[in-house]
């Protein structure tokens, strides 16, 4: 558990009456959580930093909005998932979104230039993400990556708690498959962030 | 497909409510086909978090220039369209105001009162209702006496009319009756005369 000396809810008071710098503190504790929420989903880094800017925007000017200040979280990743599927319609008027190809490795995470996970690792399981349809990888992003509960994910893609579940019981089938023979050992990659949503 | 008690991928992602929790968790401990399903689901996890986190390119941030801030004015103004309760306090005010303005366009009509009696005294009232109500009790009787006199004056005509048929009728009857005897009579005695006769001849 994370302490922190402002809860994000004075921070969304504070911004409400116009404070852009408790604004900026709140955006501090969340844009990465985003960004990567909008990356893994629209796999495009510039599609995804451009993405992050307008969900940030957009929350400011409808901050007002938000009833209850402790379901931000889910608030805002509504916001970044209309933002996300808003785009996918642009580009795929015909509602097709989920045919993604993967980004070149150039990208991939580095430190001091060198790879932090196994090129084909990190590239297998993009892949088999890619694979599953915008739903179902949707779910999992924010299931397995993001941490939410089942009901904040229900609140977030606008469907039945049962669909989620499905979406994602389905998926998991899927990259179980799929995952086998790069079956990494336990342990690897960071703890999943269960526990209602605190960003990192 | 598990025999766990409980949805065993609910229980994995810690979904399950506590005492259903505590009931998969007893289950699992005895049950090695659950315990390899769990670790089936740790596989595919721990593979998916392989996949790290990034940083963020570029930090997003928002600069604050009084320029674009709004005013006073119109953050208060905002705040008040913002928040339902004061929408619905806003309203109230407003049906109450629109309510009243009505109400003093609009009077309501004055409920007509019958007009003030004149002052009379209440013997002269009672003199008068006397003398009105004797005037209208003789009426009714003389109407009725009128009525009873053409009544029986219709009865006595009519029962004389028929006591002078009936007479009538009756003398007839008597005429006939005596016309009748006087011809009996009169064979009589003519049947006497010729038994006389015939007594005489013998």
């Amino acid at each position: 558990m994370i302490l922190r000396a402002v809860e994000d809810a004075d921070l969304i008071r504070k911004a409400r009456r116009g404070d852009v710098e408790a604004y900026n503190l709140l955006i501090s504790r969340w844009e990465r959580r985003v960004y990567n929420y909008l990356q893994r989903i629209v796999n495009n880094r510039e599609d995804a930093l451009d993405l992050s800017q307008d969900v940030f925007l957009k929350a400011y000017q409808n901050l007002r909005k938000l009833e209850d200040p402790a379901r931000f979280a889910p608030w805002l990743y509504r916001i970044a998932h209309n933002e996300a599927y808003s785009l996918f319609r642009k580009r795929r008027p015909e509602g097709e979104a989920e045919e993604l190809q993967p980004e070149t490795m150039e990208g991939s995470p580095t430190v001091g230039g060198n790879a932090v996970f196994p090129v084909e690792l990190t590239l297998a399981v993009s892949v088999a993400l890619l694979k599953l349809t915008a739903d179902q990888r949707e779910t999992v992003i924010l299931k397995i990556y993001q941490g939410f509960k089942f009901e904040e994910i229900a609140e977030i893609v606008s469907a039945p708690v049962s669909t989620v579940k499905s979406r994602l019981y389905t998926a998991l089938e899927l990259l179980k498959a799929e995952l086998a023979p790069v079956q990494a050992p336990r342990g690897a990659g960071a703890a999943p962030p269960y526990g209602g949503g605190t960003p990192l | 497909m598990s025999c766990s008690p409980f949805d065993l991928r609910d229980y994995y992602f810690k979904e399950l409510a506590e005492n259903e929790r505590r009931l998969t968790e007893v289950h699992v401990k005895t049950c090695a086909g659950c315990r390899e399903e769990l670790d089936r689901l740790r596989g595919v996890e721990a593979g998916l978090l392989l996949l790290p986190d990034e940083e963020i390119p570029q930090r997003i941030g928002f600069i604050s220039d009084p320029v674009f801030e709004p005013s006073a004015l119109r953050r208060a103004w905002a705040a008040f369209w913002g928040s339902a309760a004061r929408l619905g306090f806003a309203s109230a005010a407003m049906l109450s105001a629109a309510l009243i303005v009505f109400s003093v366009t609009h009077p309501a009509p004055l409920a007509k009162t019958p007009a003030p009696a004149p002052a009379v005294s209440t013997a002269a009232l009672e003199a008068n209702f006397s003398a009105r109500m004797h005037q209208a009790v003789a009426a009714a009787v003389a109407a009725s006496e009128a009525r009873q006199a053409q009544e029986t004056q219709k009865l006595l005509a009519a029962a004389d009319r028929r006591h002078t048929v009936e007479t009538q009728a009756m003398m007839e009857r008597v005429a006939e009756y005596l016309e009748v005897e006087k011809k009996h009579l009169n064979t009589l005695i003519l049947a006497s005369n010729d038994a006389a006769t015939r007594e005489d001849a013998r």
